[in-house]
This record gives C-alpha cells, sequence and structure tokens, in this order.
C-alpha cells in the first residue's frame, strides 16, 4: 500500500471508530440529558406557582416562554414566565410565577446566572433578595426600594435592593417588569390566552 | 442594541483572556514584544471572524437539524485546524506582506484554545447569525486589546527589579491579575 | 528514556515536569475552574480520564498511523474521549457540568493532552504512556486541588462546600473572581521556584 492510500484508510478508519463511538455515546445519554433539562425547568415551575401539578407551554421565543399552570383538579393557577435579562457581568435567567389575572407574582427563582460572588449573586438568595418577592401586587410596575428595609414597612410593589448589588436586583427588577408588560399585551392581542387552546 | 450589548461585552466585560482566561498561551507566550502582539492579536481577530461565520453554519445547517450536538466537540476541532491551515494557504498566495505579518502565529493559532472557545461559547450562548459575527469580532479585539496591553507592560517590566523567583511567567501572572482587575471596572456598565 | 524506571516516569509528572508549575501547560482550565474544590476536582478527574485513554490509544496504534497524518489523528482521538467526558458528566452530573459550561469541551485544547501524544505517547510502549499519562493527570490534580483550595477557602471560608474558617472571617470576594485566579497562580509560581532552588542546595 503506497503512502497516500495509507494515509486516507487511516484517518477513515480513525474518523469512523470515532463515530461510531460517540453515536453510541450520544444515544445513550441523549434521554437522560434532555430528562434533566426538563427536569429543572418542571421544578422551577412547580416552584415559583404554588399547587401546579400540570404545565402546558403556551407561548415560546428566545429568553421568553410561558407556562400555563394547572392544580391536580385541573384548575387554572396562574403563569410561570421563563426570562432572561442582562445582569452586572452576564445574562441572568429567571423564572417566576403569577396568577392567572396577573396582578400577583407568588414567587421567583433565578435559574442561572454569574453575578460576582458574595455580591451580585446574592440574587439567589432567599434572605437577601428572594423572599421579597413573595405574593407581590404586580398590578402596576415593581419598584426598587433602596436603602433595603424591612419586610413589614416594604410597599405593596416594592422590592428591596441588595446592598452593594443595585445593578444586579435593578436587572431582575426590570426583566420582570418588563416580561409582564409583554406577556399582556401578547394576551391582549390574542395570541395566547390561559387556556392555552391558542390554534392547538 | 443587542448587538452592541454584545460586541462590547466581548471586548471589555467578558473579556476573552481576563475573563473567560481563553488564548492564555499566547498571551504569555507572545506578549514580550509590542509588535509581535499586535500581529498575533490581528491574525487571532481574523481566524475568530471567520471561525465564528462557519462553526455557527456547521452548527446549524448540520448539528442540530440532524440532531448530531454529540459530534459538536469532534466538528469544531476539525474544522478549526483545516480552515487554519487553508488561511495560512490562502495568505501566502494572495497577500505576501500579510503572510510575512501573521505568518508564523497562524499555526500557532490551532491549538489556541481561544478559537475553540469562540465556537463553543457562542453555541452554548444560543446566538444567531449576525450575534455570532458580532460576538467573534468582538471577542478578537478583546483578545488584541489584552495581549497588546499585556506586552506594552512587559517592555517596561524587562528594566524593573522583579524578585528572582517570580521572574518571567510569576510576575506575568500577577500583571495579568491586576489587568483583569481593572477590567473588572467595566462591569455593570451594560444596562 | 528507556533507562528511567517506571516509578521515576510516574513522579516527573507530579514534581519536575509537572504540567501546570513546570511547563506551564493548560492554563485556561486551571484559572477558569479553580474557584471551588468541586469544581477543580472534577475538571481533573476529567482531563485525567482524556488524558490516560487517548495515551493508551495512541500508543497502541502509534505503528500504524504515516507521521503525515498524526496530528489529526491524535486530535480525533482525544475529542472522541472528551465527547465522551462531556456527556457522561451531562447526563450523571448536571450542576457539575452546568458550572464547568464550556471548559469540559475546551479539554480537546489542553495543550498538555495533545502534548503528551507527540512527545511521549507516540514514541513508547503502551504500558510506559498509560504510566506517563498517570504521572501527568497525578501532578495536574494535584495542582488544580492546591489552586482551588487556596482560593475556595480565603474565597468562600469553605472547603469542598464545608466551613471551615468561621464567621469572624471575612471572605475574599477577589479571590474566586478572575483576578484571583491569576494572582494565585503567580504567586504559587513564585514559592515553587523558591522551593525547589532549596531542594538543590540541600541536594
Amino acid at each position: 500500500m503506497n503512502l497516500s492510500s495509507r494515509m486516507i484508510v487511516v484517518l477513515t478508519s480513525v474518523g469512523v471508530l470515532s463515530g461510531a463511538l460517540l453515536s453510541t455515546v450520544g444515544l445513550l445519554t441523549r434521554e437522560r440529558i434532555e430528562a434533566n433539562r426538563l427536569k429543572e425547568i418542571e421544578e422551577a415551575i412547580v416552584s415559583v406557582v404554588p399547587g401546579t401539578t400540570v404545565n402546558q407551554k403556551i407561548y415560546e421565543e428566545k429568553d421568553f416562554t410561558v407556562y400555563a399552570t394547572r392544580g391536580e383538579a385541573g384548575q387554572i393557577t396562574g403563569y410561570a414566565i421563563y426570562t432572561a435579562g442582562t445582569g452586572f457581568q452576564d445574562k441572568i435567567v429567571i423564572m417566576f410565577g403569577t396568577d392567572a389575572s396577573l396582578q400577583k407574582i407568588f414567587r421567583l427563582t433565578i435559574l442561572d446566572q454569574k453575578e460576582t460572588p458574595g455580591l451580585g449573586a446574592k440574587i439567589t438568595d432567599e434572605e437577601a433578595f428572594l423572599q421579597f418577592w413573595e405574593n407581590k401586587d404586580c398590578s402596576q410596575p415593581l419598584t426598587l426600594r433602596k436603602p433595603p428595609v424591612s419586610r413589614e414597612e416594604l410597599g405593596a410593589s416594592e422590592i428591596n435592593a441588595i446592598t452593594g448589588a443595585t445593578i444586579s436586583s435593578e436587572a431582575v427588577l426590570n426583566t420582570v417588569n418588563a416580561s409582564l408588560a409583554k406577556l399582556r399585551s401578547l394576551i391582549q392581542e390574542g395570541t395566547i390566552n390561559i387556556e392555552g387552546n391558542n390554534g392547538q | 442594541m443587542e448587538l452592541l450589548a454584545i460586541f462590547i461585552s466581548a471586548i471589555l466585560i467578558n473579556n476573552f483572556v481576563l475573563h473567560y482566561f481563553l488564548g492564555i498561551c499566547p498571551f504569555l507566550g507572545v506578549s514580550k514584544k509590542l509588535d509581535s502582539a499586535i500581529s498575533m492579536g490581528l491574525a487571532v481577530t481574523f481566524v475568530m471572524t471567520i471561525t465564528a461565520v462557519v462553526s455557527w453554519i456547521i452548527n446549524h445547517w448540520v448539528l442540530i437539524p440532524y440532531k448530531l450536538e454529540y459530534l459538536q466537540i469532534v466538528s469544531f476541532i476539525l474544522v478549526i485546524a483545516s480552515l487554519v491551515q487553508l488561511v495560512e494557504m490562502f495568505i501566502r498566495k494572495t497577500s505576501p506582506p500579510l503572510y510575512q505579518a501573521l505568518g508564523i502565529y497562524l499555526p500557532l493559532i490551532t491549538t489556541n484554545c481561544a478559537i475553540m472557545g469562540l465556537a463553543l461559547l457562542a453555541a452554548l450562548k444560543n446566538y444567531n447569525f449576525m450575534e455570532t459575527v458580532v460576538f467573534g469580532v468582538g471577542s478578537g479585539l478583546g483578545f488584541t486589546l489584552a495581549i497588546v496591553l499585556m506586552a506594552g507592560i512587559r517592555e517596561r517590566l524587562d528594566l524593573a527589579d522583579v524578585p528572582e523567583p517570580l521572574k518571567g511567567a510569576g510576575i506575568a501572572l500577577i500583571v495579568a491579575g491586576i489587568m483583569a482587575l481593572g477590567f473588572f471596572g467595566f462591569s455593570g456598565m451594560i444596562k | 528514556m528507556a533507562s528511567k524506571s517506571l516509578r521515576q516516569e510516574f513522579f516527573k509528572g507530579v514534581w519536575d515536569e509537572n504540567p501546570i508549575f513546570r511547563q506551564l501547560l493548560g492554563m485556561c482550565p486551571t484559572l477558569a475552574v479553580t474557584n471551588a474544590v468541586i469544581n477543580g476536582l472534577a475538571m481533573g478527574l476529567a482531563t485525567a480520564f482524556v488524558l490516560i485513554f487517548s495515551s493508551i490509544v495512541v500508543a497502541a496504534i502509534k505503528k500504524l498511523i504515516p507521521s503525515q497524518v498524526r496530528i489529526a489523528s491524535y486530535i480525533v482521538v482525544i475529542a472522541t474521549f472528551v465527547t465522551m467526558a462531556d456527556r457522561f458528566l451531562a447526563a450523571f452530573f448536571p450542576p457539575i457540568s452546568k458550572s464547568l459550561g464550556p471548559y469540559v469541551p475546551l479539554i480537546v485544547v489542553n495543550c498538555i493532552i495533545l502534548g503528551r501524544q507527540e512527545a511521549f505517547s507516540s514514541k513508547n510502549s503502551v504500558g510506559r504512556a498509560f504510566i506517563d499519562a498517570l504521572g501527568m493527570s497525578t501532578g495536574f490534580i494535584i495542582a488544580l486541588l492546591i489552586l482551588s483550595s487556596i482560593r475556595e477557602i480565603l474565597g468562600s471560608g469553605t472547603w469542598l462546600g464545608h466551613q471551615v474558617l468561621g464567621s469572624w472571617f471575612e471572605p475574599w470576594i477577589i479571590m474566586i473572581l478572575p483576578p484571583g485566579a491569576f494572582l494565585t497562580l503567580g504567586i504559587l509560581l513564585g514559592l515553587i521556584m523558591v522551593i525547589d532552588r532549596k531542594l538543590q542546595r540541600s541536594v
């Protein structure tokens, strides 16, 4: 066998072997990886809209997904909104739940963030930030309270800023306000409705 | 304005060298002289831009439609390696002066993790085509900025009285640390 | 080279030719993932897996590969094992896979791995290549552990997630940020030089 045909044979067989090995590995792990991804979303939805057992994706675009959620008896429990905005360093990925009339935020959770550890990263902290999002009135845009006050003193649609991390707190707040406005206009246009039967 | 944000963020905030730690080898290896640092930076920017385009096409036209995401690493690395070869041949044929300036740096780029990192990060961040291109150019310029600044500092450092054990890589890393601290000041400028 | 005992072959990777502290190879993952011990450890093990298996395969097939296409073949072998490591982490350890992000796929361009194939596995027997890869991996993991321990203890007051410094300690946040990585490694390199010089003087 001359050199160039040997080169082709060797490279092809290395390629074929690696391809065969990888497609096996790919097939074996695909389901599990997909399941991991879904489980994360699923758990987040259940945590932000209390009493949810079933959810249905009713709208999706880049960095903005809306799920309609239902309880055990099939009753509508509200919306879970997956959204993302630019924080101090990089994207902050958020999931929050509202009631069906979009008047109240039940809870908010942070799915992904790369804010400064010890400062901006406190947006994932229950004590420092997340607790202030529980059961907030969102019939009007939420506002930031700075410097932070105790939970009792906080207004119905006010959120405490994290000391030393106003930009990160603001980023979450603005993202939530923008997503709510967007969802409202989508509902008004009739693109989505809570029944989840938008043309499907 | 999304594109502008990606561009500025790639240069200043999420700088490839100082934030993602990609391309450290050339950053430390080719930053002793200012002019070679500039050439290296430009060569990387050039290859990064092309890589951004090609990797996006492979990812969105081949890997995702045929559900072959698990071949991402293999295909990206092979494409980058052959791309660098092609670029080298092309430049040698068409523009000898450019080849003189960038030639010796091109082979070094194949194993430069910044290029592979660019392809992977653009795929991970789920950028669309234009965003990927802007991200590629911005990241290349960010790399150039970092390596040129580093070379400028190191040329002066030659004259400084550095403690013996820290000479070479040690002091270079400490300088990079202080630069990274400076660049940290850019965080939060995009809202 | 044949005169070296297997023991020497192993220990050269740990100290004399330590990939990070001596050869300054594989700096990207070293700096990027050492903000917590768990990340450093996962990265070290993933790299070790790729390095060891690639070295065995390359040493086993070295005679079949024409030298003109050796680099391309090595890259395919390495990329195959990297993909396996990446998929494995994503399937069974999703949180670790998420926090390491693009740095697991980036093992493919880690200069240590291609460097060892070119410099060692392609010229030595399977057994020697295995010992060499084992030594280099050990050296790499030790370096990652040292770096990530320093950064996690000073930066978060914890080690592997366990509180080790009391509440009196105000964490040095800079240590877990990018600048801390550069500063710690720079100072460590200086320290290694000092220790090495002491050792040589005492011999």
